[in-house]
């Protein structure tokens, strides 16, 4: 066991960079990341103001790197957390946070306040200092392959049904392949029906593809967790995967963080480059239909809406490619307030939904979603993340209202058109 | 001893008639910016006042206070005021000597007690207990806590006496301080300048006598009706500031032009006083007028402020020689800095205990 709170800070010192020590340096305590924070806004708490969530960070930066600090400690007047100190910061730290990347795009001196916290959350963890219902997520991820405890038998029991529903074949390990389609727990166990549409929309594109038994799994609870080590083991399971299947692409499914691990904190996590590309569903199904490949028959005709999801948007630039898909899909899209880069989080992101103790506190930031929903009128919300998806579903159940929620993924395969005579012939 | 003939009897024996008293109370009145119907009353307040007794007390100063008031601005009204006020002790005019002369102060301490007006010229030095500057064998110090004990109201002429002046500047190896450190406790009426402006003097006794109190002061204690604008701000030559036109040097264009003296070190942008409305000499000119830039000598510390002809956005110091040096200590210390961190965050790493699923398990396993 490396978990004490020795080890927490002494893994905070050495999580400090020199973007975090300049970030600390230039805050200038303005305040303005309080009104891009939706735990703030709602609740009008002070204590979420993001960046006094990394007040003990913010200590350790400045006992071991600042002269002055360096005084202060040795006189005694700069002590260390301490126990009790990192367990009230933990609720800031992961109940009231979902690395949404607000706070860091709002911020005046150019802060990377979500990258401060990844950094404080690799300590709080390291001196256990995480939520039990993380760290139970964490530990069936790395135990079982699957945050939900889905071993592959399991999984390949859902395939086959599905396959034998849409009368497509699904394959698993075809070395070669173009594409290595990896999931997120919540599509396998919550909406297998967007993994059909998956497989309806390439089999019409032709698309070359494969799921793995191993590494199957795309989301990364160590990245919620803020591990580097245990993100790193379960990255390490698709890298390899995919490296030993010979893929050109890895394709990163309907979840935001996923494709961030995936796609952003991948290659420095490993310490190399990959000897594949990593694109997001939405980007391979706009280059589809860029390329001819993906065309509708009609429109959804009833008014829609699409969520953002931040990591897509955010921190991922993601903005661009689904509206092309939107355009083409439906009749009566309609933006919600705030849309693309400065859209409000679901309010589960970043590992609040697999924390109970956050339950209360999301809830009451879903009141920010229900504005955003309701002034559109729209009755369907179309979104292009599975967590983004059940969180929402979560609030739109507590509050009773009457809303649908659906994957990108399953609107486009809504109206697929069918095989032209080109595609026949071939 | 304070006469009772009153004042207008006295300005008539000096040939004074009572047609220019009133035009003289008419433009104290517009001096003292209050409205011109003021100046009946003013009039009228000057006319019964009974010859005021004025004690005028002089320490660490030159004097020119003195000559400022009473030599350049004869045979004006300013000056007759003076002489129809009891001037009951002052150095430099009065006859006495010795023993006398503090035998006549003490006398009109005495026979005028809580009534008469204490000037003071000069700074006060403090240390070794005030031996620096004694009169009669009084000490500076004491003789101020003395006489200031029994008056109406206090002037503090020049600023020696106002800040501490030239004596005050550093080193000042005499402990010179200013009148308003001894008697924190009393309202001081600052008239600074070196030396100030007759007028503001006269003007502020007018005022005492007038309405029984001092003027409207500033934070600096200074009566904010002859110094509530800077020098600059009046400044005839201020509209070649505002078009950038400078003089450089004492002898170019710019000087030979009249424009703005602020490059060779004019300190009238932070200097408040009525130079250059009621200026020097029955009106005549002032510093900048006859092409010198502002010392700034009614501003405290002004012996200290650097030199008089370096503008006031110049750095104190020779920035050419100071600033490569200081670039490589900076560099350096940066660089010191940066190492020290790194060999500090490199320990941590190496200290850093990895985790494992094991670490995560929780309560569930």
């Amino acid at each position: 066991m490396s978990v004490s709170l020795q080890n927490g800070l002494t893994t905070l010192a050495a999580g400090i960079d020199a973007p975090i020590a300049s970030f600390f340096n230039s805050c200038v305590h303005c305040g303005l990341c309080a009104g891009a924070c939706h735990f703030h806004v709602e609740t009008g708490d002070p204590r979420y103001t993001p960046i006094h969530k990394l007040e003990p960070l913010r200590r350790i930066w400045q006992r071991e790197y600042t002269l002055w600090g360096r005084l202060l400690a040795r006189l005694g007047l700069l002590p260390p957390p301490d126990e009790a100190e990192l367990a009230e910061w933990q609720s800031l730290l992961y109940d009231s946070c979902t690395l949404c990347g607000r706070c860091s795009l709002v911020c005046p001196v150019g802060n990377d306040i979500t990258y401060m916290i990844r950094k404080a959350r690799e300590g709080m963890v390291a001196a256990g200092h995480a939520p039990e219902g993380l760290k139970t997520t964490t530990y069936r991820a790395l135990t079982t392959g699957s945050p939900m405890g889905v071993r592959y038998p399991a999984l390949a029991k859902i395939i086959a049904s599905l396959e034998k529903e849409e009368g497509i074949e699904v394959p698993f390990d075809r070395e070669g392949a173009d594409y290595l389609l990896v999931l997120s727990a919540n599509e396998y166990m919550l909406y297998p029906e967007s993994i059909a549409a998956m497989a309806r929309i390439f089999h019409r594109a032709g698309l070359s593809w494969t799921l793995a038994s191993e590494g199957y799994e795309a989301t990364n609870a160590g990245i919620q967790i803020g591990s580097s080590d245990l993100a790193r083991e379960l990255l390490l399971r698709i890298v390899e995967t995919a490296e030993k299947l010979g893929v050109k692409t890895v394709i990163s499914p309907e979840c935001g963080h996923a494709y961030t691990t995936l796609r952003w904190d991948g290659p420095n996590l490993i310490g190399r480059p990959y000897r594949f590309r990593v694109v997001h569903l939405l980007e391979l199904f706009d280059e589809l239909r860029r390329d001819g490949r993906l065309t509708l028959a009609g429109k959804h005709r009833e008014k829609l809406t699409f969520h953002d999801p931040c990591q897509l948007v955010r921190r991922g630039g993601l903005i661009d490619e689904p509206r092309h898909l939107l355009d083409m899909a439906a009749e009566a899209f309609e933006e919600m307030d705030c849309a693309g880069v400065w859209n409000w989080c679901c309010g589960g992101g970043g590992g609040v939904s697999a924390n109970p103790d956050a339950d209360a506190l999301r809830n009451r930031a879903f009141a920010m979603k229900k504005r955003q929903f309701d002034a559109t009128g729209a009755r369907k919300v179309v979104t292009a993340c599975a967590n983004c998806r059940a969180v929402l579903e979560d609030g739109i159940e507590a509050r009773e209202m009457a809303l649908e929620i659906v994957g990108m993924a399953e609107l486009l395969a809504e109206n697929l058109a069918p095989p032209d005579e080109e595609t026949q012939h071939e | 001893m304070a006469d009772e003939a009153d004042l207008l009897e006295r300005l008539r024996q000096q040939g004074i008639s009572r047609r220019s008293f009133l035009k003289y109370c008419a433009g104290l009145a517009s001096l003292l910016a209050l409205p011109p119907a003021m100046a009946p009353r003013i009039a009228e307040a000057l006319e019964r006042a009974r010859r005021p007794a004025v004690i005028w007390l002089s320490f660490q100063e030159c004097t020119a206070c003195t000559e400022s008031l009473t030599r350049s601005f004869s045979p004006t009204l300013e000056n007759l005021i003076f002489n129809v006020l009891s001037l009951d002790y002052h150095h430099t005019l009065q006859a006495a000597a010795g023993r006398h002369a503090e035998d006549a102060r003490r006398q009109s301490m005495e026979a005028n007690r809580g009534k008469y007006i204490l000037v003071v010229e000069g700074s006060i030095p403090v240390a070794e207990g005030g031996v620096y500057s004694t009169i009669a064998g009084i000490s500076n110090l004491d003789m101020l806590r003395e006489t200031a004990a029994g008056a109406a109201a206090i002037v503090s002429v020049g600023t020696c006496a106002a800040y501490g002046g030239l004596p005050h500047a550093r080193p000042n190896p005499t402990g010179a301080v200013p009148v308003s450190e001894i008697l924190a406790d009393r309202t001081i009426v600052n008239v600074p300048g070196c030396p100030p402006i007759p007028v503001v003097i006269s003007g502020v006794i007018a005022h005492v006598l007038t309405f029984g109190r001092v003027p409207e002061l500033d934070d600096l204690g200074r009566p904010t009706v002859f110094y509530g604008q800077t020098i600059h701000d009046r400044c005839y030559r201020r509209p070649f500031y505002d078009r950038n036109l400078f003089a450089e040097q004492f002898d170019d264009e710019g000087a030979r032009n009249g424009w703005c003296l602020y490059k060779l070190g004019c300190k009238g942008p932070t200097t408040r006083n009525a130079c250059a409305t009621e200026k020097w000499n029955q009106g005549t000119s002032f510093p900048i007028q006859s092409g010198h830039p502002c010392l700034g000598c009614s501003e405290p510390d002004f012996w200290d402020a650097g030199s008089f002809y370096q503008a006031l956005t110049a750095p104190p110091v020779d920035v050419a020689k100071w600033v490569v040096p200081a670039i490589g200590v900076g560099v350096a210390a940066g660089a010191a800095a940066g190492l020290a961190n790194r060999l500090r965050k490199a320990r941590a790493e190496r200290r850093r205990q990895p985790l494992a699923a094991d670490d995560v398990k929780g309560g569930e396993g």
